[in-house]
């Protein structure tokens, strides 16, 4: 058996983490000694120790992996994962004996599962995510709260004023530039893809607008500013919010995952893009490489058995009942599983009690359905020469998906700026855990800027990232894309 | 070899296969020997000539497959630019170059590229060659007084290539300068320095002017009004300039400054993936046919389609090629042929 120390959080409850890694070791040595773990199985078990610093999220204290061959079938490898953030140490030994009876039993039944085993990219979580965006109104006035404050940080960074300003400054300078050299297009084109409120567009706006008329340069009247989001109740929000830029505005729905196919008149003209909080909502794959063999994690939600007691008892529903309801949910809305304020009720209790098993399968070296749309095989084999052993890794394939639709809107001299939360080289895997957690009716995951990195390689432009300088302890990245010379 | 009228031609590069770009990163790693690397790149250049001869293109190239890039290949070659070999791991990366000290003069090897082109094709052939311009915007310059000096510098040591490329049995020759664009106010020197290229070189000149196709994308934008007049002073027998991507809004400066080198017109655009159809191709024929009589027209891709897939490039080759048609086989009614 072999014990991994993943992650663990430096500086928080040092004294509680020596207690629960020695309790781990020390109640496993004793299974062994008891004759619970069997020789064969002790070769191939691996178990994990992390830190999940979300509070929410979707994993148990203790949880259980197995692994599959390509074709299905059980692999040897099988994991014991556990969440030191979450573990009781009263609890913690009983759990490991139960964990090490599951492995060998290889089911435990006690669950009511929503979806079946398959990659990130098509769990159930993508269904919840969509649910709560076209519901949000209904989530937001049942916890009390705009889904802003609850983010980990307890605001976006998207509107600071000054992150604005310099923006604004940012581009002027540019145009600037172009103009001495005689070759300022005549409309300048920027875009914004996720536009939420429409508040980050008009503050820029405003501020561009001032700019320009303070440097007399006149920009302004060539500006030609798109607001792209898949949501036309939220473009319609948004551009409320900058009527004031009536005619420098236009607005497109837009698949984030291609702004390209909804802008394509404007291929290599667009000479600014700007994204804050996208990446992370979108789809990923998770990888990695145990003893040189890479494997996909794939996951199947559901509600434990006690929990899914608890919300039986709450709604007055059978536990057959559940998966049912959720679906209806997908399709209709809350209101499918209770009218108002308890449909709404039971969403909320539901997704709270909402969990994902984990699995890892081996991947069968030269299948492709891994890679994302738009990118190729090499993007991902640069990544995996870089990847770590033992340690799992994102393949953000909606944000490199995103990301590579969009590079062929901009102008030669045109730039893309991403605010986000980014894994900027894949080390940083080792240090800390990168998601997904749990919000509000919702997720979020860290975006492998690393894979950002290699896809922008391969298509011209060098990709940095610079931490967000605006607001101390902000977790948030600037990335900004730089012409490849 | 004769040509038909409106005939039609490669820019160069045809589409680089993933397999190769493979390779070509494990020679860089030390993990494929430089002799099955040339041997992959002669297989992929043999199947390059055979799609253009199977699209019906009337001048061919050998796909530059074997390049790198449209710097690397020639900063390799030339005598007295220092190169660290160590400064890229992906093939189309530039290496880091400089030069130092007078060029010293010498042949390149691009002789071997004719000889390869005529032993493996029957139709007319042509060699791209990077121009002095384009040369001197990529490698440090430690040693010449001046851009415009290191420019004609090269342009000798590329005059004695050019010379060496004829006598190896070369038609047509092509002068790749798509920095221009870039940096238009170079223009009088870069085109004095093109002129020195090509002193004495008995063969077809072709000069390629675009806005730059460095990871299928345009590395400027704006109009080819900058080329005007200082272009009507090249020593060309053709300049070929991208107008698929662009429009045609340009093509009114060939009737305004009526030069009298022909128009290589680009009629696919090499920078998206969706072919376009022979009608299409025909009709911005039809349209540069109002401004170029067609004795002075050749048909070609916008650039090298080296970032297209293999099925795609093949296609808009073979689209041109029955635009091409479409729009000769108008003319012949009215009895234009190419004499």
């Amino acid at each position: 058996m072999i014990l991994h120390f993943n992650h663990i959080s430096r500086g928080k409850s040092a004294k509680s983490l020596n207690e629960l890694t020695g309790l781990v070791a020390g109640s496993l040595t004793t299974l062994a000694e008891q004759g619970a773990v069997d020789a064969k199985m002790l070769r191939a078990l691996r178990v994990h120790l992390d830190w999940i610093h979300y509070k929410t999220n979707f994993r148990e204290p203790v949880m259980v992996r197995r692994t599959t061959m390509p074709g299905g079938q059980p692999g040897p490898l099988a994991e014991i994962a556990v969440d030191l953030r979450q573990a009781d140490p009263l609890q913690l030994p009983q759990q490991l004996a139960h964990a090490l009876q599951t492995v060998r039993a290889g089911t435990d039944a006690d669950s009511v599962h929503l979806d079946s085993f398959a990659p990130w990219r098509h769990s159930i979580i993508w269904k919840f995510n969509k649910l709560f965006w076209q519901w949000l109104t209904e989530w937001e006035h049942a916890s009390g709260r705009g889904f802003e404050a609850a983010l980990p940080s307890g605001s976006s960074d998207a509107n600071h004023p000054q992150a604005v300003a310099d923006s604004v400054a940012e581009f002027w300078r540019l145009l600037k530039d172009l103009e001495s050299r005689h070759q300022l297009p005549s409309e300048i084109v920027a875009l914004e893809i996720g536009v939420g409120s429409g508040a980050r567009a008009a503050a820029w706006l405003d501020g561009f607008k001032a700019l320009d008329e303070q440097q007399g340069t006149g920009y302004y009247p060539k500006l030609r500013f798109w607001l792209g989001d898949y949501s036309t109740a939220t473009l319609e929000r948004a551009l409320k919010a900058v009527e004031a830029h009536a005619a420098q505005v236009s607005v497109v729905a837009m698949d984030a995952l291609n702004p390209f196919k909804s802008l394509p008149s404007q291929r290599f003209k667009v000479m600014y893009v700007h994204l804050t909080n996208v990446y992370d909502n979108l789809q990923f794959d998770e990888l990695v490489r145990r003893d040189g063999r890479h494997y996909i994690v794939e996951t199947r939600g559901g509600i434990p058995g006690a929990a899914a007691d608890g919300l039986c008892a709450e709604f007055g529903i059978t536990r057959a009942e559940i998966p049912a309801i959720v679906e209806r949910m997908f399709e209709e809305g809350p209101s499918a599983a209770g009218e108002g304020a308890r449909g709404v009720a039971f969403w909320r209790a539901l997704w709270g009690a909402f969990r994902l098993e984990e699995r890892l399968r081996a991947l069968d070296d030269f299948e492709e359905d891994h890679v994302p749309p738009g990118l190729t095989r090499l993007h991902l084999d640069d990544l995996l020469a870089e990847a770590p052993d033992d340690i799992r890794f994102h393949v953000s394939r909606g944000a490199a998906e995103s990301f590579a639709n969009t590079l062929p809107l901009l102008h030669p001299r045109g730039y893309l700026q991403v605010q986000d939360i980014f894994v900027t080289s894949m080390d940083e895997y080792r240090q800390a855990f990168k998601g997904p957690g749990k919000l509000d009716g919702s997720l979020v995951v860290w975006v492998n800027g690393a894979l950002l990195r290699a896809v922008g390689a391969r298509a011209g432009y060098d990709v940095h990232f610079a931490p967000f300088p605006y607001r101390p302890g902000s977790k948030t990245n600037i990335l900004y894309t730089t012409q490849r010379p | 070899m004769d040509l038909p009228i409106l005939p039609t031609a490669v820019i160069g590069s045809y589409s680089m296969p993933a397999w190769l770009e493979r390779a070509k990163n494990d020679y860089l790693s030390r993990k494929l020997s430089r002799h099955d690397l040339d041997e992959m790149h002669d297989a992929a250049r043999k199947g390059a000539i055979k799609d253009q001869e199977v699209a019906g293109v009337d001048i061919v190239t050998d796909g530059e497959l074997q390049r790198d890039n449209m710097i690397d290949y020639f900063v390799e070659r030339l005598p007295g630019v220092q190169i660290d070999f160590g400064s890229k791991r992906f093939y189309y990366d530039f290496y880091e170059s400089v030069v130092r000290s007078k060029l010293a003069s010498g042949p390149l090897g691009l002789a071997d590229e004719v000889r390869f082109l005529r032993r493996f094709s029957g139709h007319r052939g042509k060699v791209a060659v990077s121009g002095p311009h384009t040369l001197v915007k990529r490698v440090q310059n430690r040693f010449y007084p001046t851009e415009e000096a290191f420019a004609l510098d090269l342009a000798r040591v590329l005059n004695a290539e050019l010379r060496e490329l004829v006598r190896a049995g070369a038609t047509d020759i092509q002068i790749d300068e798509p920095y221009y664009s870039g940096f238009p106010e170079d223009l009088p020197w870069a085109i004095r320095a093109v002129n020195a290229m090509v002193e004495s070189v008995d063969a077809t000149i072709h000069l390629h002017i675009c806005y730059g196709n460095r990871y299928g994308k345009p590395s400027w934008e704006g109009s080819y009004r900058y080329l005007f007049p200082a272009i009507l002073d090249a020593n060309v027998n053709l300049v070929s300039l991208e107008f698929a991507r662009r429009g045609d809004e340009d093509l009114q400066l060939f009737k305004e400054f009526n030069p009298s080198f022909s128009l290589g017109l680009g009629v696919v655009d090499v920078k998206i993936q969706d072919v376009e159809s022979p009608g299409f191709v025909a009709d911005r024929i039809r349209r540069a046919l109002e401004v170029v009589p067609p004795e002075k027209l050749v048909v070609n891709p916008d650039c090298g389609c080296m970032h297209l897939p293999r099925e795609v490039a093949f296609s808009k080759l073979c689209a041109m090629v029955e635009g091409a048609r479409l729009v000769r086989s108008e003319l012949g009614k009215q009895g234009l042929v190419r004499k």
